[in-house]
């Protein structure tokens, strides 16, 4: 036998389908500037850790001379911290190129460019990335 | 939804969610009649929500088919009162290319006064300072009050006014019987597609305003109603090429009109027939005489970038034998089954075009509130409509 | 060339657990869009099938859904230029699901219509064009066809279920350009709030995602802008809230 129909045309069952904090990293379906979104953000997560790291770093010169000359020794010249300094300064790079564009087009300025500028940003900021590891290897060496 | 108790307002149920559905739904709730309207899928998602968007001034049936053509003139007016704001109001233009096209331009002028449509003619440089993209050997043109209206968002309208005065609008349910006792229709039953389960509302009367599919649910009564289904294919183009709507001066053709929609021209139509309207196909060759018609009043049409190509589906009135489907009737038929074939409690409307969809509504309460015994007017002439986002946010 | 294509549609009933997909072979021709193929499978496999869908040209703005992680408007989305073997189908982000591919819209609609932006705008003349005598100006509808692929595109409104979100915005700042009657102080202030324009962190998703060229985002910094620029412009003599 049929039976009534139990809902109206007002009442969807489930929440709103939402991606929620995930949506800060599916890189699914992004495009130019969604990925600069994402990568603004773990960026900006990324130097925060790096800050905090540097200053417990920092904090050991009070404990005298040969505790940072040991640092220098086993850590700063180690080619993993080097490589992980070529991470440091892309993320500076990204963050801080990317926090011109956002700072710029926030303000209702430069809006109808804003994806030439973005695509000029990240060229510049791969041209200083590249510049960087240069220095560090000449200065490393 | 209803089981059949006895209640002071007569409760109709109405199959299609077009524009006609929409508009007759209005009407009967104003008249303090119960409506529950059910449509298979989105509403407008059949014919109504594909043509290309033309307000009729009716000068394009003035020649061979003046009813139509005062029935359109009236309906133009009185929507732009009655739905504000829902329309780009900027005329349209007849416009002529060979001598032919100026010999029936003058029928087509005489025909407008006598169907008390404003007209008048245009030299081609004044023709050309309007629009200038027409074709450049136009030799003359004729203005008359067309408009261009959204084919969706206008009934929308019809059914957020209607709902905020209590219709029952419910998409997504498919009728797929209707109750029949005793030679009386009493109800549907069907499916809820959103929740997959079946329903079942009682009615006084039901009203089919299934557009192409009339012919399917008038057999779900035993009764038979010529529909024709008769598709027209349409070409969008991206780019405004003209803010006029721009007819081709000459008796209805393919591809003699060129609609212009929000940033899109719409170039239109064919015309053949089909057994299965919800199989229609999109024939390539239909596709290729837009451009080239089109290109004849507008030969910007030829490099315009292409948006999409769709067919749409006219329910013309008619018996079998038609070859094209132009022959058929464009105007709309109200069939009240009791004196068709002896089935009480069934109206069938179908017919018409989406300009003249307030009429046809009109006419069809006109039969149902008589038969339902309500003796209440007509009140969409002059009821303004809410606006169409009131329809998904009410 | 008789040639099918695989599609994973997202299928949901109200009442059931959790939505599922299921798997269909269409048909596909050169022309063929996944609005075709859909409507395929509901006329020819699953009439139980639910989609949104009216004008079949990009103009109503009801088939808005994800097709590939990517929200577009099914009747314009060619399959065979999808380029995939298998085609996954899923409604858009952001918004209540009804059932299968449809979703409510009427949160949608509720900031939508908060802005109060009429439908007709000025349209741009033909380059050469006159209006004709006695008329100011022609007329066209807004580009905004109400389709939600910009919000469900926006990372914010996955993350703020109370942020405007970029259709709304964008239209308060059509508001702010062609008021025509609207009540624009009005729109500016529903814009002005920690939940409006000042929520968008320019993903820019909306504006790339848009199918009718609104370019939402590109609206909210301008927004922005005169919002900043009202705020200025009142003098520290001049007390909050002053009318001009």
């Amino acid at each position: 036998m049929t039976e009534r129909a139990a809902t109206t045309d007002r009442t969807p069952a489930r929440p709103a389908r939402r991606r929620g904090i995930m949506a800060w990293v599916d890189v699914r379906g992004r495009r130019l500037g969604g990925w600069a979104f994402i990568l603004n953000r773990v960026t900006g997560l990324g130097v925060l850790f790096y800050l905090y790291l540097h200053l417990v770093i920092l904090s050991q010169l009070a404990v005298g001379p040969s505790a940072w000359d040991s640092l220098l020794k086993n850590w700063f010249l180690n080619p993993v911290f080097l490589v992980m300094d070529v991470v440091l300064l892309a993320g500076l790079l990204i963050h801080g190129l990317n926090g011109i564009r956002l700072t710029l087009v926030g303000f209702g300025l430069v809006v109808d460019r804003q994806r030439a500028m973005l695509l000029a940003l990240g060229t510049i900021g791969a041209i200083m990335l590249v510049i960087g590891v240069l220095m560090f290897i000449s200065h490393g060496g | 939804m209803n089981a059949t108790y006895r209640s002071p307002a007569p409760h109709v149920v109405i199959v299609g969610g077009g524009g006609t559905g929409g508009a007759l739904a209005l009407d009967l709730v104003l008249r303090g009649i119960r409506v529950t309207l059910v449509e298979r899928g989105e509403i407008t998602s059949g014919t109504t929500g594909r043509h290309h968007g033309l307000l009729h001034s009716g000068a394009r049936y003035a020649v061979n088919d003046a009813e139509s053509a005062v029935e359109c003139i009236e309906e133009n007016q009185l929507l732009r009162r009655v739905a504000p704001g829902s329309f780009e109001e900027n005329d349209g233009l007849f416009v002529g290319i060979d001598d032919e096209d100026m010999a029936y331009g003058e029928k087509l002028f005489t025909a407008c006064g006598e169907t008390g449509i404003p007209a008048r003619w245009l030299t081609p440089a004044e023709a050309l300072r309007l629009e200038p993209n027409l074709n450049p050997a136009l030799k003359g043109a004729i203005q008359v009050p067309d408009a261009t209206f959204d084919a969706m968002r206008l009934p929308l309208r019809w059914f957020a006014t209607a709902r905020s005065n209590g219709a029952t609008i419910q998409p997504f349910c498919e009728v797929n019987e209707l109750i029949v006792r005793d030679a009386c229709v009493m109800g549907v039953r069907g499916r809820d597609h959103r929740t997959e389960k079946d329903f079942e509302i009682g009615a006084d009367l039901v009203v089919n305003a299934a557009g192409p599919w009339a012919e399917k649910v008038a057999a779900m009564a035993g009764v038979d109603v010529p529909i024709q289904p008769s598709p027209g294919v349409l070409l969008a183009l991206r780019g405004r090429l003209c803010n006029m709507v721009v007819n081709r001066m000459h008796k209805s053709g393919d591809g003699d009109i060129v609609v212009p929609q929000r940033a899109l021209s719409i170039v239109g139509t064919s015309s053949w027939v089909v057994e299965d309207p919800d199989d229609l196909g999109v024939p390539e060759d239909h596709v290729q005489r837009m451009y080239a018609e089109g290109a004849k009043i507008i030969p910007a049409v030829r490099s315009a970038p292409f948006r999409q190509a769709w067919s749409a589906a006219r329910p013309l009135i008619g018996s079998r034998g038609a070859s094209t489907g132009r022959e058929l009737s464009r105007t709309f038929k109200c069939f009240d089954h009791r004196e068709s074939d002896g089935v009480e409690g069934f109206v069938t409307i179908s017919g018409g075009k989406a300009t003249t969809a307030r009429a046809m509504a009109e006419t069809t309460a006109n039969v149902v509130s008589g038969k339902l015994g309500i003796d209440a007017p007509c009140r969409t002439r002059d009821t303004v409509l809410l606006p169409h986002t009131a329809y998904y946010a009410a | 060339m008789s040639d099918t294509t695989a599609f994973r549609v997202h299928r949901f009933k109200q009442g059931d657990e959790a939505p599922h997909h299921d798997r269909f072979e269409v048909p596909i021709g050169p022309r063929t869009t996944v609005l075709d193929a859909l409507t395929a499978i509901r006329r020819t496999q699953d009439p139980s099938l639910t989609l949104r869908h009216s004008c079949f040209h990009a103009s109503c703005g009801t088939c808005g859904m994800k097709v590939n992680d990517r929200e577009v408007l099914a009747c314009v989305t060619n399959v065979r230029e999808l380029g995939s073997a298998e085609v996954v189908v899923e409604p858009l982000e952001n918004a209540p699901v009804i059932s299968d591919l449809v979703v409510d819209m009427g949160p949608f609609f509720a900031r939508f219509n908060a802005a109060d932006r009429p439908l007709v705008r000025e349209s741009e003349l033909v380059p050469g064009s006159h209006p004709a005598e006695g008329v100011p100006y022609a007329e066209r509808y807004e580009d905004c066809i109400e389709c939600g692929i910009c919000v469900s595109a926006c990372p914010i409104a996955g993350t703020d279920s109370t942020y405007l979100g970029p259709a709304a915005l964008a239209a308060v700042d059509r508001v702010a350009e062609e008021p025509r009657g609207a009540d624009v102080p009005f729109a500016l202030r529903l814009a002005d709030d920690p939940h409006g324009a000042w929520r968008c962190h320019l993903a820019f998703e909306c504006t790339e995602a848009c199918p009718s060229s609104v370019d939402p985002a590109g609206h909210i910094m301008k927004l922005r802008g005169s919002l900043i620029g009202r705020r200025w412009r009142r003098t520290p003599a001049e007390p909050v809230g002053a009318r001009r």
